[in-house]
């Protein structure tokens, strides 16, 4: 499981790839000249206190924020402005957000079969069984028919996992999946995105879920004042980070 | 009171009232599509769109309607020929005012249609948006499959406001003299001058017949709509 | 509580007010016209060019207003102490029997029905329902020649085109406005064949526009205007009645005719006489 800490995957494309990427909200720099990659079949999990820029980090990479330049590259073809080719693209990069962000007034099972049928063009049976599939996946095939409202935190992102996954994306961008969620349901969101990894997809996690990054993560990389400080193993970080700002982070969340 | 004008086989009540009803109905359905249309440009990423749909709210949500109206008639009908009937037609007068007088209404009531659908999709969470493009669905998609569903869900009490106050806005289509219920009132008024009170108390009740359920009928859907979050 | 309070002496101010308006509203109340009134209020119409219109600087003008003011001065009352109120048709009678004006001189037919609510005065002139149309048009010659493909305007509300239309040309088609002046415009641009309403009220459009509108002439009813005023004031009737008596006579009623519609070519009908 275990790759080098930083270069290529192994068919030589990474799967993301940043470079002197810069972006500002107004006054504040949240991206210092980002220079990152993410292999194929990684998973990358990105630490860092609040503020440090690691949750635009991920919203840039599918234009959920646009940036004020450098260059960004999804399989090797560079993000494109805006209009169908960034449908497109954003069709094959999955993403979970911190407050799910189900579609409120459709079933669980229309939320995860809507991207199948409007967007790869997918017929509605061939979708729904699809759907189906993917929610025993995540185990909550039994509240396909309910609203999202009816779902706990932790069953709600097991669904917006699942809706991420219909389109066979090709990366999956978690923004802090468990930040939102009661502590009680951070595990079984945790065993999905454990078990996902276990699969081999690509993965960008921006988490403070240090059990995961230690257990499940490829890379770690630790972002402070929009800038990537460390980008090593879990175990180089956890047992030795290099700079102060990471043994800084370390020590107030270890302690706790 | 005086109600003896009720017996006068002149003064079809009844017909003067469901004009209107056709009138209410008809430009009703006009300013809800032409007013989703409007608020679907005013949220448009295409800088075009949008300044189209917000110069045209603010031309027709501010001019009155009675203007509007009239202009229909004098000005676009008689003066550049904008014909809405056939000319040779024997009731060619009829329905071209009636068919001007829809047409006006919804110019004129799709701005605040377009105007309470915004505010919907204010209340839209910017997440189902996000969502929404993530897994790549375009602008119009994420508008119409995800966005308006829940922002009219959310907006049907103030368009029961909208559309009660079009209800009493088609009086003002007799100003080009179609044949609803505020111009047989004015009528009456001129020749039941002993009865005024008693006219006015007919029309009063037939306006809040067709408005008081109304508003009951939306207030309860929109109760039944609310989107769970 | 203090809320309440205020109420409380919000109602009564309200109430105050109401009572002190009708204590000062007529002083002169059961006073005839006929007894040397020091100030008059005389309902006209205000938007009908050669009868009763207010120009933009305020002033009045009109046939309506000259006899008002005629009237006016035989009942012992200057010009300026004349108040001048819009009255509008559906608001003639209750306007007389409330006591804000003191007489009506706005193109009011004497009917029988109004005679059960309020007095006339007069007639000071007979009007004839008339056609007015475009100067080139030589089809339109009476009502009768209004056929299935014309288009006649009137204002809502009105019986003018209602009387054409039950008795003259079921076919032809009605078009309503708010006002005259709508149907003036829609004639001009051709929307409509004819407008129709008083001649005289015709005619002082036809004067706005002389050589572009006509009257037909061929007046189809008669209507006898009248000087509105209250029910009781027999004096006051007789004393309105011998001042349109003394106008007619002594030529400032056809004056004041030539003046206000004769631009028109609106020929001067003959001299009405007072019955009332």
């Amino acid at each position: 499981m275990n790759q080098p800490a930083s270069g290529s995957g192994p068919n030589g494309t990474p799967m993301i790839s940043m470079n002197n990427v810069q972006k500002h909200f107004g006054a504040l720099h949240v991206l210092k000249d980002i220079q990152f990659e993410v292999p194929a079949g990684q998973v990358v999990v990105v630490l860092g206190p609040s503020g440090s820029g690691k949750s635009t980090l991920c919203r840039v990479i599918n234009r959920l924020e646009p940036i004020d330049s450098g260059e960004i590259r999804v399989d090797g073809k560079i993000l494109p402005v805006e209009g169908k080719g960034l449908a497109m693209l954003r069709a094959d990069v999955g993403m979970v957000f911190q407050s799910f962000n189900l579609f409120a007034h459709k079933s669980v099972l229309d939320n995860v079969a809507l991207g199948p049928v409007k967007v790869r063009k997918m017929n509605k049976n061939a979708a729904n069984d699809l759907a189906v599939g993917l929610l025993e996946r995540v185990g909550i095939a039994e509240q396909k028919d309910k609203l999202p409202a009816q779902l706990s935190g932790g069953q709600q992102q097991r669904v917006a996992i699942a809706r991420a996954l219909a389109m066979k994306p090709k990366v999956m961008l978690f923004d802090e999946p468990t930040s939102a969620l009661d502590p009680e349901m951070v595990q079984e969101v945790l065993d999905v995105m454990t078990s996902l990894a276990k699969e081999g997809m690509t993965m960008l996690c921006v988490t403070h879920e240090m059990g995961f990054a230690r257990h499940a993560a490829s890379r770690v990389v630790f972002m402070s004042d929009g800038e990537i400080v460390e980008d090593s193993t879990p175990d180089a970080f956890f047992k030795s980070p290099k700079s102060n700002r990471a043994k800084d982070f370390l020590s107030k969340i270890l302690t706790h | 009171m005086n109600f003896d004008f009720l017996s006068n086989p002149d003064y079809d009540i009844l017909g003067a009232f469901w004009v209107t009803v056709q009138l209410t109905l008809l430009a009703a359905a006009g300013s809800m599509i032409w007013g989703t249309i409007l608020a679907a440009m005013r949220v448009s990423p295409v800088p075009l769109m949008r300044g189209f749909g917000t110069a045209y709210v603010n031309i027709f949500r501010n001019t009155p309607l009675t203007l509007i109206l009239i202009a229909m008639s004098v000005v676009l009908s008689n003066k550049l020929g904008l014909v809405l009937a056939s000319k040779s037609s024997p009731t060619f007068i009829k329905d071209n005012n009636f068919r001007l007088a829809v047409l006006g209404l919804v110019i004129y009531t799709s701005t605040f249609v377009c105007e309470s659908i915004r505010s919907g999709i204010n209340t839209v969470p910017a997440g189902q948006a996000e969502a929404a493009r993530a897994i790549g669905l375009r602008f119009s998609q994420v508008l119409w499959i995800v966005i308006l569903p829940q922002a009219l869900r959310s907006v049907v009490a103030p368009l029961a406001s909208v559309l009660i106050a079009l209800t009493k806005n088609t009086t003002v289509a007799s100003a080009i003299g179609v044949a609803e219920a505020s111009l047989l009132m004015s009528t009456m008024v001129e020749n039941e001058s002993d009865a005024l009170l008693g006219v006015f108390s007919i029309f009063a009740l037939g306006f809040v017949v067709l408005t008081l359920p109304t508003g009951l009928l939306l207030g309860w859907v929109a109760n039944k709509a609310t989107v769970k979050r | 509580m203090k809320l309440r309070k205020s109420a409380i002496a919000l109602l009564s101010v309200v109430l105050l007010a109401q009572t002190l308006s009708a204590c000062g509203k007529k002083d002169s109340k059961g006073n005839s016209l006929a007894d040397k009134p020091n100030k008059l209020t005389v309902g006209i119409k205000f938007d009908q060019p050669g009868l009763g219109l207010k120009a933009p600087d305020g002033t009045f003008k009109g046939f309506d207003v000259d006899v008002a003011k005629y009237i006016a001065k035989e009942l012992g009352v200057k010009e300026g102490d004349i108040t001048f109120k819009e009255s509008k048709s559906a608001e003639r009678e209750n306007l007389i029997e409330k006591g804000e004006v003191d007489y009506i001189v706005a193109t009011y037919s004497i009917t029988d029905v109004r005679k059960e609510k309020v007095a006339f005065a007069g007639p000071y002139f007979v009007a004839h329902q008339d056609l007015l149309v475009k100067s080139s048009n030589t089809k339109i010659t009476g009502p009768e020649s209004l056929t299935g493909n014309m288009k006649l305007c009137s204002v809502k509300g009105s019986t003018p085109a209602q009387k054409i239309k039950d008795k003259y040309s079921k076919a032809v088609q009605l078009q309503e406005y708010g006002t005259y002046s709508d149907c003036v415009d829609a004639l001009l641009s051709g929307a409509v064949d004819a407008v129709t309403t008083d001649d005289v009220i015709l005619a002082g459009y036809a004067a706005q526009h002389p050589g572009d509108l006509k009257v037909i002439g061929k007046g189809f009813s008669d209507e006898h205007y009248g000087v509105g005023l209250k029910k009781t004031d027999t004096k006051g009737k007789t004393a309105i009645n011998a001042a349109i008596t003394k106008m007619i006579g002594d030529g400032s009623w056809e004056a004041a005719l030539q003046k206000n519609v004769g631009p028109s070519g609106y020929k001067i009908p003959a001299k009405p006489a007072v019955t009332e």
